[in-house]
């Protein structure tokens, strides 16, 4: 039961005013599988695709609903692991195992319709093939409840990691750079954002003033936050709280990018339930309101973007979203950006203005109060860098912070609105969450 | 006995049992490699205080926790005749050169390797 649809969904340019489902749309459930450092290619129960039935079965849970009362499935049917992966994309050629995992499917992908099967979810209705990140992903979701094409929709984020080099498998794995990749790849890095993000963030530090290691109290607040999340990698596999001395003394993986400025890739699936704000009403948990989302995908004018490419594709993005929620930065409560690379979230928190902070700011806002009793509880999350690649506390601490179940996390500023992402400067989108429809 | 000036570094995910993911060496054949007089200890991306932690848990006691990138500091600290550095990626082998060192392919040579350990061949 696979859906075919375009793109036209999406809410990718500018000018488009307040969004036509503001506030119509909730968010009743999450679920999260245990966060692995890696498939131990020997439990079936621990396999990515046993991990996001676990995600699904809890955000039905959560939002009080048995498998029969979905309608929509929005699953990323890709690897994390990327097409270079190597060794960390694909299980074969070693042998499948006895059915649901005798093949890719529910090893080192997940898509709609093996879930559809697994978890009996018979009145699905609406189900794309095509559902690329997280961050397109909810905005999907968002929209296609608010259109009606469905109206209990499951949104599942798979993120799967095997034993091997992550990403180096492939082209990325050769001495060679052949081609048109003499000029995008000559060192053989593999273009992620590492690379992309690391010639505007020394333009900013230049521009701005400062040093990369300025970055340091934003990367320790986030694994401090991380140790807070009861459902991610550090808290569950007890990783000691980062120190400014280990941030320092941390080696480089592209300078001067350092090792724990980057997210730690896992085996993971993270699950969430949208409806409509009037079905909602009976569901177990609080509605969380959707009040907009964006999704954006700005084209390079060169292989690497500037700064000021950079600053552009982000003021932007938080024009429409601000335009399109009806809210203003001073509004925005809770601001969970992605921080894939720490390097990232500047830019962002920039952009959007939260708490006042405009271009140029950010390293001495990181040095100022940015934990969850202050007050600018900035990426309550952890984010990436402190859960581990699974692209999705940014949306839960959202959610759990507007409901006030985030525990130890909880911010003691207000927490009625919030602004979350799994987007790079160039590409991906935003969710405005509210705890009231209007 | 020429083995207290060797050094025998282990990196700890992918080579030690309580690696993620653990590896192939056990933490009595840590001990065995301590009790024959090599100078041992482990050179991994983990933090200082994570392998501390490791190594505190399983009550071993090592002359060396650094940083892998650091693994060329412990030179200075013991002058070895000779150090080896075990582990499973070419991380492991671009800092263990780095260092001096032999690198020791967990996945590769490493039974022979061990052999030669325990028999006060390495030398």
């Amino acid at each position: 039961m696979i859906t075919e649809i375009d793109n036209s969904w999406k809410r990718d340019s500018d000018g488009l005013g307040v969004w036509e489902h503001r506030g119509k749309v909730a968010i009743a459930g999450f679920g999260h599988s245990p966060v692995d450092r890696r498939w131990d290619e020997v439990s079936l129960d621990t396999t990515l695709g046993a991990y996001a039935i676990l995600a699904c079965q809890k955000a039905m849970d959560d939002a009080g609903l048995k498998p029969e009362d979905i309608d929509g499935i929005v699953c990323c049917p890709t690897t994390i692991a990327g097409n270079s992966g190597g060794t960390a994309s694909n299980w074969a050629p070693r042998p499948y195992f006895d059915p649901p995992f005798d093949s890719e499917q529910g090893i080192t992908r997940v898509n709609a319709d093996w879930l559809i099967q697994q978890l009996g979810l018979h009145n699905v209705k609406f189900a794309p093939a095509s559902a690329p990140t997280i961050s397109e992903m909810v905005g999907l979701a968002s929209q296609a409840v608010g259109d009606g094409l469905c109206t209990n929709c499951l949104m599942i984020y798979p993120t799967g990691n095997l034993t091997g080099r992550y990403r180096r498998g492939g082209p990325n794995a050769s001495d060679m750079a052949p081609g048109e990749s003499q000029w995008t790849f000559p060192w053989g890095n593999h273009g992620g954002n590492d690379f992309i993000n690391i010639f505007p963030h020394q333009e900013y530090c230049r521009k701005y003033g400062g040093e990369h290691d300025d970055v340091a109290p934003f990367v320790l607040n986030q694994h401090r936050n991380g140790l807070m999340t009861p459902w991610g990698f550090n808290y569950q596999n007890d990783i000691p709280q980062l120190t400014k001395d280990d941030y320092l003394t941390s080696r480089y993986i592209l300078r001067p990018l350092r090792l724990w400025d980057c997210d730690r890739p896992v085996n993971a699936a993270g699950a969430y339930l949208f409806t409509t704000s009037e079905r909602a009403q009976d569901m177990k948990q609080k509605p969380v309101y959707v009040l907009n989302h964006s999704e954006h995908n700005f084209p390079f004018k060169t292989t690497q973007p500037t700064l000021d490419e950079i600053e552009m594709w982000t003021d932007k993005t938080a024009e429409r979203m601000y335009e399109g929620s009806g809210l203003t930065a001073s509004e925005v409560d809770i601001f969970n950006p992605y921080d894939g690379y720490s390097i990232m979230s500047q830019f962002f928190l920039e952009a959007f203005q939260w708490h006042g902070v405009n271009r140029g700011d950010a390293f001495a806002f990181y040095d100022g109060d940015i934990t969850v009793e202050g007050p600018h509880p900035f990426c309550s999350s952890g984010g990436n860098l402190g859960n581990g690649r699974t692209r999705t506390a940014m949306y839960t601490d959202s959610i759990e912070q507007l409901r006030g179940t985030a525990g130890a996390r909880q911010v003691t500023v207000k927490a009625e609105t919030a602004l979350c992402a799994f987007t790079t400067p160039s590409s991906g989108g935003w969710l405005m969450l509210g705890n009231s429809p209007d | 006995m020429e083995n207290k000036r060797i050094i025998i570094s282990y990196d700890i995910d992918g080579t030690v049992v309580p690696g993620d993911p653990p590896g192939r060496i056990s933490i009595a054949m840590i001990n065995e490699s301590k009790k024959l007089g090599y100078i041992i200890g482990s050179a991994s991306d983990r933090t200082i205080t994570d392998q501390t932690r490791i190594w505190e848990r399983n009550d071993i006691q090592m002359d060396f926790i650094v940083l892998k990138h650091n693994l060329s500091t412990i030179n200075e600290q013991f002058s070895p005749l000779a150090g080896f550095h075990i582990g499973d990626t070419n991380m492991d082998e671009y800092y263990a050169k780095d260092a001096g060192f032999e690198f020791i392919d967990i996945n590769g040579d490493f039974d022979i390797f061990w052999a030669k350990l325990l028999s006060g061949a390495l030398m």
